[in-house]
């Protein structure tokens, strides 16, 4: 037993080179991780502006509780970094192993597919990290944010099943991806559905009723809510103690739901002949 | 044709048929380019619709990705709309909701034309194609052309589909006149493919698709009021929009569609679209041919 773990650390960490590796071979796309969240937010920042009344969003903070749009959205952006770090750093990573041919062979390694996906996982975390606080200082200088850093140790605690829960979804994910081979829309409109629903970039009682539906029953939803309520005071939808709880559930669901799709439809696969296939 | 061709190299031609056998050769030669160029639209196209997710990008995105632009919009604007004066104020209109939906459709075109003009020759350099296919006796540019032309058929599909879509679910409804909206999407063509052939070239050379998308999407999106009006961007930045043509495309497109003030509101916008046609085509054209010449030179076109 001891043996086993000690070699799917092992593989998991030459797996966590190889990716390194390949993301230092590429600077100008490492940079552009950075700047491209600034990129998305530039517009809606500007938009905020469009529609303030006398200098304040007034609008806003009728749904909020804050007019503080530009700390509320920079929250949402960090956080969606990780959804889209999921989607297209694991999904999509999959669809340019089988572009290139090395999907394959990488799997006939003995090493568990699963060992595969959590290495890159692993590695996922720490550039979205790195590249989240980028994005958090450029805002800082930029556009100026407000938080209530007394509470950043429960947004932490919150945060944390939240990210457990979307790498889970994430290896359901790549085994979607795998079977429909054509990763760039389905990522693409993942990544923005997901991001839409949950309210990353505005709050989700803005939503007709039947959208509200769908929005309420992702966990997601409460995750943002209930960091936004801790580091800036918004009103949360439900109480603050039941939406941890909420992530803490989804979080257990969604690692063993997002193993076993990722298993099974890798062995569908398998079965098909199609791994090899783009 | 080709009987005649053969027919006539069979024979032997005399020294006074010499100039009717280039006619005939340059016929020829038309006609294989032809075929090419149709053989490329038609491979483009069946594999567009060869993976399942062409539904979503043709008739799912178009109505999906205006919805964030939209709903930050009413969060903006308040649940009494107290932000709509603002805006109002601002673009002479309060219909948020058909100034971001229309300003997305062309964010969305120029996008898509980045991404697939961008993988369209990356691709084939990962895949292990581009040398074999290069090496063909076929007119490289005839390639972009075909791609050029099986995407254009693609958005026109989208375009379609989004306008529906816009209408039934968004209820925009079109107030101006649909001949000027089809010369404004005509007149932005040339600058889009033009920016689109400018890309490919790019990619060739750079090896690397995301970065350049990025960048150009970015200055877009930021620079040419797809989500909101100019005149909130500080003067810096005004000044930038006034160089970059989806600017004039976005806001030509706005006017002729949700207004109906006719030709004389949108003629400047449809003027200068047209020199940014000629001249971002031409650029396009004779860049992917310097940077085919470059890399062939160098013996590094299926490196990645």
């Amino acid at each position: 037993m001891f043996d086993f773990l000690r070699h799917q650390l092992r593989a998991m960490a030459g797996i966590f080179k190889r990716d390194f590796k390949i993301f230092l071979r590429y600077p100008l796309n490492a940079l552009f991780r950075i700047i491209e969240p600034v990129l998305w937010f530039a517009p809606v920042f500007f938009m905020g502006k469009g529609f303030a009344v006398d200098g304040q969003n007034v609008g806003f903070q009728a749904y909020t509780g804050t007019g503080d749009f530009v700390s509320f959205l920079l929250l949402g952006t960090i956080l969606s970094s990780y959804v889209s770090s999921v989607f297209w750093g694991i999904g999509f990573s999959l669809k340019n192993q089988m572009t290139t041919g090395v999907l394959e062979s990488n799997w006939l390694t003995p090493i568990p597919r699963i060992t595969h996906l959590v290495g890159q996982t692993l590695f996922n975390v720490l550039i979205t990290t790195f590249n989240s606080i980028g994005v958090f200082v450029i805002m800082m200088v930029f556009f100026g944010v407000n938080f209530d850093l007394t509470s950043i140790g429960a947004a932490i605690l919150t945060i944390v099943p939240m990210l457990i829960s979307i790498y889970g979804f994430g290896f359901a994910f790549a085994a979607l991806v795998m079977l429909m081979r054509e990763a760039n829309t389905l990522v693409d409109a993942g990544n923005f559905i997901v991001n839409t629903l949950t309210g990353a970039n505005f709050p989700v009682t803005v939503f007709p009723r039947f959208l509200m539906v769908i929005s309420l029953s992702l966990p997601l939803t409460y995750g943002y809510d209930a960091v936004r309520g801790l580091l800036l005071g918004t009103r949360t939808l439900l109480p603050l103690h039941q939406e941890q709880l909420i992530l803490v559930i989804f979080m257990v669901v969604m690692v063993v739901f997002g193993a076993w799709v990722f298993i099974w439809l890798e062995r569908y696969c398998r079965r098909l002949g199609t791994t090899g296939m783009h | 044709m080709s009987e005649r061709f053969l027919a006539s190299e069979q024979s032997g031609l005399a020294a006074d048929s010499q100039s009717e056998r280039r006619v005939i050769l340059q016929e020829y030669g038309l006609i294989c380019k032809l075929r090419s160029l149709w053989a490329v639209i038609r491979k483009e196209v069946t594999i567009f619709i060869r993976y399942p997710s062409w539904v979503v990008a043709v008739v799912i995105w178009p109505v999906l990705f205006p919805l964030v632009y939209i709903f930050n919009g009413k969060a903006f604007a308040g649940p009494d709309n107290a932000g709509v004066s603002t805006f109002a104020n601002l673009t002479g209109t309060g219909d948020y909701i058909g100034f971001m939906a229309l300003g997305s459709l062309l964010y969305m075109w120029i996008n898509m034309v980045l991404w697939s003009f961008g993988n369209f020759l990356r691709n084939e350099q990962l895949r292990g194609t581009l040398e074999s296919t290069w090496l063909t006796p076929m007119p490289r540019i005839i390639m972009l052309i075909g791609a050029g032309i099986g995407d254009c058929l693609q958005q026109c599909a989208v375009f379609s589909i989004s306008l529906l879509e816009f209408y039934l679910i968004l209820n925009i409804r079109l107030v101006g006149d649909p001949l000027l909206v089809l010369a404004v999407i005509l007149l932005t063509i040339p600058t889009i493919y033009g920016v689109g052939f400018l890309f490919a070239s790019l990619v060739v050379w750079a090896k690397e698709v995301n970065v350049m998308v990025f960048l150009v999407r970015g200055m877009v999106m930021i620079f040419c009021g797809i989500s909101y009006p100019l005149a909130v961007l500080p003067d810096w930045m005004q000044s930038i929009s006034r160089f970059i043509p989806m600017t004039y495309a976005i806001r030509a497109f706005r006017n002729a569609y949700l207004t109906d003030g006719g030709l004389g509101a949108i003629k400047d916008d449809l003027l200068i679209l047209a020199a940014f046609g000629i001249g971002l085509f031409t650029i396009g054209y004779f860049a992917f041919i310097m940077v085919e010449k470059s890399v062939r030179g160098k013996g590094n076109l299926g490196v990645y």
